[in-house]
């Protein structure tokens, strides 16, 4: 008996799959929700989980580029933008010098540089520990391609005093010590006219300009950002001194893209291809939830009041009409302020009103059903209330609650990102799309041009809604008998 | 049911629903609310004994510090009972309901104040009310005529060119959050094609020439009156296809195209007077639900309106206002639905005379 049940739902699955293929829309939702799905589960393939665990995290994504468009930009404007260079040399890589008593390491950095624009900023990371009595030192001086060498940090900084990732490191950021940049500054001045130089006097030897000033001709107009970009390779020369007793585990330069990645990054240097993919598991995890909850109460919530009828469906009814008329959003904010959901609570918060949505079609449907000879039958030989509304009656309306389901989470997903856009931190601890674009908002992206963070989240928001839209509308009008001719 | 117990029914509904609301959330925010009240009242005790010293001063007396700590205690004493806080949680809570009832939301807690210098809740949120009435009046007025006509159309021509590129739109436009359209609009529009500002009601300083002063209104008011257009009138005009094919197929129809009338009478004399209660509800139902959208993507457009304060007062961590946005969004939101009720009760005789529909 089990197996001939199992055929004949096999038989009505592929019927059903019959009459679905031709609907061209609903075959493209459902490739969209194998895309999206496939998005949500391979989000650790594309993205590591500690992007999304780190996402709020600032130091996390020091080593991260800010505000920098996506790569292909590059393909579009012409314009051959700096990719994001990480380099990592351990102690072997290293020429060791014999010295009395302390080691001196050697390690020297090649960035070819071949763009047309010069990278963000630079940086150099030296891990290592020094001896309890005495101090490391770390010098840095760069050639350029046309043989001019630049002593960015003369021999006299100390190396490792702060944690990184668990290890003693130091790291140097060109562009945010004033001390290089006067050193560049002071190379450059030779080479360009005295009006120039006191132009250039003026500024703070901070930032993008002085890093200009590295990867320019040395001709005039260098110090005021006219002189042409240097190409060729820029070695970097790293010179470690460790006292006895002290190690050094590795050194690192980041070179920092002016594009980083399919998706660029914000202003906080964070991937936004990690928060797309990641986002789209809390997306589908939220809307589907909402919906699967709030269809199987409302749907259940339809057939009872309508088949128990008289005082307990006109109380029902009224019942429904008081949670219909609650205005979701703000109880909503007011919910999440107070009480900081993660997704889970919100989903479930939100299927606590939404269970409303489908009651009034249900109702009808199952006052029709009620009327059929058979469930006149059924009750006739005695079938229980519990079984009656269960097997003969929800049964029937099944299918087309998968119709219902698919066309609410569009809904549930928007409502979600309209109150994380609004509540920001306050809102859902997880980093979803509508949190990624209260960020942007915060920082005003759409004033300062970053559009690579507005339009990513928010087109991902739309083609996951349209995803269920498309397939809803395919399923409702298969499964739906109303509209049945 | 008759029309008047038809409406009675939905007027005990509103209040049942608004004391839920208010209720639920003054016993939410007890706490919090607590706190701030107090730091309120503590501030307030401040001026006071500073006043009454200056005052004896002025007299010639000198209070001594057990007279001032005495008069300190009588009025922190004076405040608890009148806000209630020497009163049982349960009872400060129902307190507190009946004051949100009547729209007393004290005073804001963060540093904002009207232009005016006032600091009471009810105040700050009526200021920013009427901007939020503009831009969605208006906006829904657009939608509706846009949508209704282009609904008209579609069905005339079922399955033609017009019909089918606007369904699509309309499926698009289901899942389009009205807010980052707005974003959207912002950088086509202020940043690429610089033809409108990207936020705010007036330029700063706004012109002195009243004529000038609306121009510059109506500039401001363009950029998100088309966003929330946009986003809406596809699902109008698709809604309203839906109706009237329904319709067409009537027998009333077939009658009157029979007896010769021209085409154009029996779709906006017939067809459109006979769909117009399903399309009233179903219509202003999705234009109210779109309140919301609306109120978000003033955020973004920092249109001075109601969603610009939730913004705002969210930033600044100012509960009351929150509070206070709250019970007044969910006012309006129940007052149109009533109003929805209403028009309803207007356009379907069946109501009017007392024939029970479900809606």
């Amino acid at each position: 008996m089990g197996m001939g049940k199992a055929s004949e739902w096999l038989q009505g699955l592929k019927e059903f799959w019959g009459e679905y293929r031709r609907y061209k829309s609903g075959i493209m939702g459902l490739v969209l929700l194998i895309l999206l799905a496939g998005m949500a589960l391979g989000a650790p393939l594309i993205a590591p989980k500690e992007t999304y665990e780190n996402w709020y995290n600032p130091a996390y994504w020091t080593d991260y580029p800010q505000e920098v468009p996506p790569v292909w930009v590059s393909y579009l404007s012409g314009v051959k933008k700096a990719p994001h260079v990480v380099m990592e040399k351990g102690p072997g890589d290293a020429t060791v010098l014999p010295s009395a008593g302390n080691t001196t390491y050697v390690v020297e950095f090649t960035y070819s540089f071949r763009y047309d624009e010069p990278p963000n900023d630079i940086l150099l990371r030296v891990m290592g520990r020094a001896s309890e009595e005495e101090k490391a030192y770390v010098s840095i001086k760069v050639r350029r391609p046309d043989g001019q060498e630049i002593v960015l940090l003369p021999g006299y900084e100390t190396a490792f005093p702060e944690i990184y990732k668990g290890m003693s490191s130091k790291h140097f950021k060109v562009g945010k010590r004033s001390d290089i940049g006067t050193r560049i500054v002071k190379w450059a001045e030779k080479f360009d006219t005295p009006e120039n130089v006191v132009t250039a006097s003026i500024r703070p030897p901070l930032g993008g300009w002085v890093i200009r000033i590295l990867f320019s001709k040395a001709e005039e107009g260098i110090l005021v950002g006219d002189a042409e970009l240097l190409k060729g390779d820029y070695v970097f020369t790293i010179t470690v001194v460790v006292p006895k007793g002290g190690e050094l585990w590795g050194t690192m330069m980041i070179f920092y893209g002016t594009a980083y990645g399919l998706l660029g990054t914000d202003s906080y240097g964070r991937d936004l291809l990690a928060g797309i993919v990641w986002g789209a598991r809390l997306a589908l995890l939220i809307g589907i939830m909402t919906s699967l909850i709030s269809t199987i109460v409302g749907v259940l919530y339809g057939v009872v009041s309508a088949y128990l009828g008289g005082l307990v469906d006109e109380g029902m009814m009224r019942i429904y009409e008081i949670v219909s008329s609650i205005p979701l959003l703000p109880v909503l904010l007011i919910l999440s302020w107070q009480f900081g959901v993660t997704i889970w609570n919100l989903a479930f918060i939100m299927a606590l009103f939404w269970w409303t949505g489908p009651v009034r079609t249900v109702r009808s449907m199952a006052l029709q059903i009620k009327e059929e000879t058979y469930v006149e039958a059924a009750r006739a030989i005695g079938v229980g209330t519990r079984r009656m509304i269960m097997k003969y009656i929800a049964n029937q309306i099944l299918p087309y609650a998968f119709a219902i389901m698919a066309l609410g989470v569009p809904g549930a997903i928007l409502t979600e990102a309209g109150v994380s856009f609004l509540l920001g931190g306050r809102g859902v601890r997880e980093p979803t799309w509508g949190k990624i674009l209260h960020d942007a908002h915060k920082a005003a992206a759409t004033m300062k041009g970053l559009w690579w963070w507005v339009l990513a989240p928010g087109l991902m928001i739309c083609i996951t809604g349209l995803t269920f839209v498309l397939i809803g509308n395919a399923l409702d009008r298969i499964l739906n008998p109303m509209l049945r001719r | 049911m008759g029309y008047g117990t038809y409406i009675g029914f939905r007027l005990v509904n509103f209040a049942v629903i608004l004391v839920i609301i208010t209720l639920t959330t003054c016993a939410i925010f007890d706490t919090a609310m607590t706190r701030i009240l107090k730091a309120q009242i503590a501030e307030q005790v401040q001026q006071d004994v500073m006043n009454w010293v200056k005052y004896q001063q002025q007299h010639g007396r000198m209070p001594t510090q057990e007279e001032i700590n005495a008069y300190r205690e009588d009025r922190l004493k004076i405040y608890y009972r009148r806000y209630g806080l020497d009163k049982p949680a349960w009872m400060r809570v129902f307190y507190r309901t009946w004051d949100v009832l009547r729209f007393k939301f004290g005073k804001s807690v963060s540093g904002l104040i009207t232009y005016r210098g006032s600091r009471d809740v009810a105040t700050i949120i009526f200021g920013y009310l009427p901007n939020t009435i503009i831009l969605f009046t208006t906006g829904a007025i657009i939608t509706m005529v846009i949508g209704i006509f282009l609904g008209l159309q579609m069905a005339k021509r079922a399955g033609g060119k017009l019909d089918r590129a606007i369904t699509t739109f309309a499926m698009v436009s289901y899942s389009l959050p009205m807010w980052w359209t707005g974003m959207l609009f912002i950088f086509a529009f202020s940043f690429g094609l610089k033809v409108f500002p990207a936020g705010g009601m007036h330029t700063l300083p706004p012109p002195e020439d009243p004529i000038l002063y609306w121009l510059d209104f109506l500039w401001h008011l363009a950029l998100p009156l088309i966003t929330l257009v946009f986003v809406s009138f596809g699902g109008w005009a698709y809604t309203t296809r839906s109706l009237v094919l329904g319709t067409l197929q009537q027998d009333f129809v077939m009658a009157a195209r029979a007896k010769g009338m021209p085409e154009r009478k029996v779709l906006y004399g017939h067809v459109l007077r006979a769909v117009s209660p399903s399309l009233a509800t179903m219509c202003i139902l999705s234009v109210v639900n779109s309140m919301w959208g609306a109120m978000i993507s003033e955020a973004v457009f920092n249109w001075p309106g109601m969603g610009r304060l939730y913004w705002i007062a969210i930033e600044a961590n100012d509960l009351a206002i929150v509070i206070g946005l709250t019970y007044v969004s969910t006012f309006i939101w129940l007052m149109a639905l009533i109003i929805i009720d209403l028009i309803y009760g207007l356009l379907d005789p069946r109501i009017r005379v007392g024939i029970k529909v479900t809606r």
